[in-house]
């Protein structure tokens, strides 16, 4: 039997995006409070998706540890 | 794939070879091959390639090599390593008792024995600099070349040839004086690396442009409780040993040089292997070592070599020649090297260092046992592992095994009996706790900054208790049960995406589909999915509407509309930055601005700017230079003079309305002449255009009355 062929789902692509996400709201809130981190970032996907600056990777990861925090780098 | 070892030297050689010039490659063939004829250069290099792995073919020529060159094959093939630099190989051929070293090895070269190294073994040479490059006309040029060092390799097919060589050492026997018989387990040094690559991975190691550590790493290295320590299981303490721990995690690839800084690299293949394989693979690495000697210690040099490269070496084989349980002292030992020496001869050195080598690393990595001398001193013989090291037995020692070596206590300290550590233990071990004290019982601490390490290295919370039960000598206590699944849990909470592809769908539905078929993604929105490595994805399910890569500058993908206020974005081309961009400043229009249908229409979508969305965004802190730098960005224009006017509107000063006649003329000329003429200059306040003027009120019986004098027309309106 010949299977139906599957048809291309458009998309767009948004390539090497840097983002923090968080287990809730409330911690992304916390961390937009936090001076040093909200300067690196440069907008909210949604309530949980922060965007990271450009290149500003590496210093969003040492201030989250800073913070306490113990992201996971993905 | 990982090419076989044998088909990598044939590679190699064949690459080589075509480096050659005619005439030095014919030389080669004529000396190994024999050839009868005048054979072409293709057919040469595959009867070159072919006898260096023919066996009997190697016998013969090796037989009828000096005694020199076949000592030093042999020499290269009981070290174990390929790759030699020229001057330790001259050393120990003069050591041996050799003339001219450097002819022994031309020799060699000559004979397509041993290879120069003209490319890193294992890399594939560009063959187009193969043609244009100068090509090797003669070994013995070569040679004498100084930067970079010359170093020769020699393949194991044949320097395994030569095994039987005698090496022509005399050793002197020493009796002992009782039957006790020392050997060390071996983890010593495995450990304190261990400890080493730990430290490096919390904070690399910086190094001065001269090879040395900058003072608050060498203070870090000297005066470590751990590493600063002598070794627990040497039977003398060896110069910095702390210093002597980082230049063997160097040499073995444990640390790797980023710019000038060592940082903790990944375990290497032998960390996963039984522990004489270790060992050996530490042995091997040490000959690599040029910062640091058993007599000096820590001693950064400028220079390429070291000649405890071959004296190390040389001590050990020595011992080898020793029969089975015969006895030799360290100073002996010392004493044959300094006779022979080139590095030493002739001069006046308190200690070579060797004595220290043999009885405080050699005998700690297990490949010498020690007893006692009628003087109360150290002999040394080599053990069952450093017989296998240096290939006098085909089978490395057996080393009993204790699964159950770990004792978790509700502390979270582990206690871990040397006995039954492994390297792969060890190695996992230094991932998931810090290591406190190294003795017959080494501790470790788990912490959450250790777990948080082995979990960013790959380990599970479930490979973590896997690893403390399966090695433990009871069950984990709940407490560390606990704090492990705290610690990684709270991991859980933040995730970090470095360069993620987002995929956004035009639809839920399009994206549950695409989850579906299998792309490896997470959900961000009902219409936005990530995907952490872009190789993950499979693109022969998508149809791209659109691509933008975050590393770019920001693209110009907005139009602005006629009435300069209404922002046009092209979905197409537009960024995730944008809509957070423009929701600063301006506000989605829910109808097209022609009224036609909602505020989206074909690709694009509609924003305006407003007097207060500008509002909003004066409180929000985005001033005229953000809006400036943005427009310019964003639509490849200045801002619009409407967007400037809502910006600084309310910083301009006021507006003044005031009563004024205008005064339209006829024509331009007639414009220019009453703002000239002396009568009606004074009158005219203000010019608004080619053709019309501004008087004041009051003064229109005044100015009626010289355009009468003048002969031009008024007419009032009505």
């Amino acid at each position: 039997m010949i299977e139906k062929a599957q048809t291309r789902i458009p998309v767009k692509l948004h390539r090497n995006v840097a983002l923090v996400t968080t287990e809730d709201a409330v911690l992304a809130e916390e961390l937009l409070a936090h001076k040093k981190l909200a300067e690196n970032i440069v907008g909210r996907l949604s309530d949980r998706v922060l965007l990271i600056r450009a290149g500003r990777v590496e210093a969003v990861v040492q201030e989250l540890r800073r913070m306490g925090h113990t992201p996971q780098v993905l | 794939m990982a090419i076989p070892e044998s088909e990598q030297w044939n590679l190699h050689t064949r690459h080589t070879l075509k480096r050659y010039e005619e005439a030095l490659l014919r030389q080669v063939a004529h000396k190994l091959c024999k050839p009868r004829g005048q054979w072409p250069m293709h057919e040469l290099l595959d009867r070159i390639a072919s006898a260096v792995t023919n066996t009997p073919m190697i016998d013969r020529r090796l037989k009828e090599l000096p005694v020199e060159s076949r000592r030093i094959m042999c020499v290269i093939a009981r070290s174990r390593v390929a790759r030699w630099p020229v001057g330790s190989l001259i050393e120990m051929l003069v050591a041996l008792g050799a003339k001219d070293g450097l002819a022994a090895l031309v020799n060699l070269l000559e004979s397509g024995l041993l290879l120069p190294e003209l490319f890193p073994l294992g890399s594939d040479p560009d063959a187009g600099k193969t043609a244009s490059r100068a090509r090797l006309k003669s070994f013995a040029a070569w040679l004498t070349r100084s930067d970079p060092m010359p170093m020769v390799l020699a393949s194991p097919l044949v320097t395994n040839r030569a095994f039987k060589e005698d090496l022509g050492i005399a050793c002197i026997e020493v009796q002992a004086e009782g039957s006790t018989i020392h050997e060390a387990d071996g983890l010593d040094w495995p450990l304190r690396v261990a400890v080493l690559w730990q430290q490096a991975n919390g904070a690399p190691l910086r190094r001065t442009q001269q090879g040395g550590f900058f003072k608050r790493d060498h203070d870090r290295l000297v005066g470590d409780p751990i590493l600063g320590s002598p070794p627990t299981d040497a039977l003398t303490p060896i110069p910095d040993p702390g210093l002597f721990t980082a230049a063997l995690a160097f040499a073995t690839g444990l640390l790797h040089e980023q710019e000038t800084e060592l940082h903790a690299g990944a375990w290497t293949p032998a960390w996963k292997a039984p522990l004489p394989t270790l060992l050996v693979h530490l042995w091997t690495a040490l000959g690599r070592i040029v910062s640091w000697n058993p007599a000096q210690g820590n001693a950064p040099s400028d220079l390429p070599g070291s000649p405890y490269t071959s004296a190390y070496l040389l001590a050990i084989l020595y011992l080898a020649q020793m029969p089975e349980k015969s006895w030799a002292s360290p100073a002996d030992v010392e004493t044959w090297i300094a006779l022979r020496h080139p590095y030493w001869l002739g001069k006046k050195t308190d200690s070579l260092g060797i004595a220290t080598f043999l009885l405080g690393i050699a005998y700690s990595l297990r490949l010498l046992q020690a007893t006692k001398a009628p003087d109360g001193g150290w002999l040394v013989r080599l053990a069952p592992l450093g017989r296998w090291a240096l290939c006098y037995s085909d089978e490395p020692p057996a080393v009993p095994s204790f699964k159950h070596t770990l004792l978790v206590q509700p502390n979270l300290e582990i206690l871990a009996y040397r006995q039954g550590l492994t390297p792969e233990l060890i190695a996992s071990l230094s991932r998931i706790g810090t290591w406190k004290t190294l003795g017959a019982a080494c501790t470790l601490q788990l912490e959450p900054h250790s777990i948080y390490r082995a979990l960013e290295m790959g380990d599970t919370l479930t490979s973590i208790v896997q690893l403390l039960e399966g090695h433990g000598t009871k069950a984990l206590p709940g407490a560390v049960l606990d704090s492990l699944k705290t610690w990684s849990s709270k991991r859980e909470r933040i995730g970090v995406y470095s360069a993620g592809a987002i995929f956004e769908f035009t639809s839920p539905t399009e994206m549950n589909e695409a989850i579906a078929r299998g792309l490896p993604a997470v959900r961000l929105t009902d219409r936005l999915a990530i995907v952490a490595n872009e190789k993950d994805i499979e693109y022969k399910h998508f149809r791209l509407t659109g691509t933008r890569d975050y590393n770019l500058p920001p693209e110009k993908c907005v139009d602005v509309e006629p009435d300069g206020v209404t922002l046009s974005v092209d979905l197409g081309r537009s960024d995730l930055l944008l809509e957070t961009e423009l929701q600063r400043f301006a506000e989605p229009v829910a109808a097209h601005p022609s009224g036609d249908g909602p505020g989206a229409k074909g690709n694009r979508t509609f924003y305006r700017i407003t007097p207060g969305s500008i509002l909003s965004a004066r409180q929000h802190g985005v001033a005229l230079s953000y809006l400036e730098t943005w427009f310019g960005q964003r639509t490849g224009m200045p801002i619009t003079a409407a967007g400037w006017l809502l910006v600084t509107g309310s910083e301009a000063g006021p507006v003044e309305l005031r009563r004024q006649l205008v005064v339209h003329v006829a024509n331009e000329h007639l414009a220019d002449g009453l703002q000239q003429w002396p009568g009606t200059r004074p009158l005219i306040r203000a010019r608004l255009g080619p053709t019309t003027l501004v008087v004041d009120e009051a003064d229109v019986p005044v100015f009626a009355e010289h355009l009468k004098e003048i002969g031009v027309k008024v007419l009032f309106e009505a």
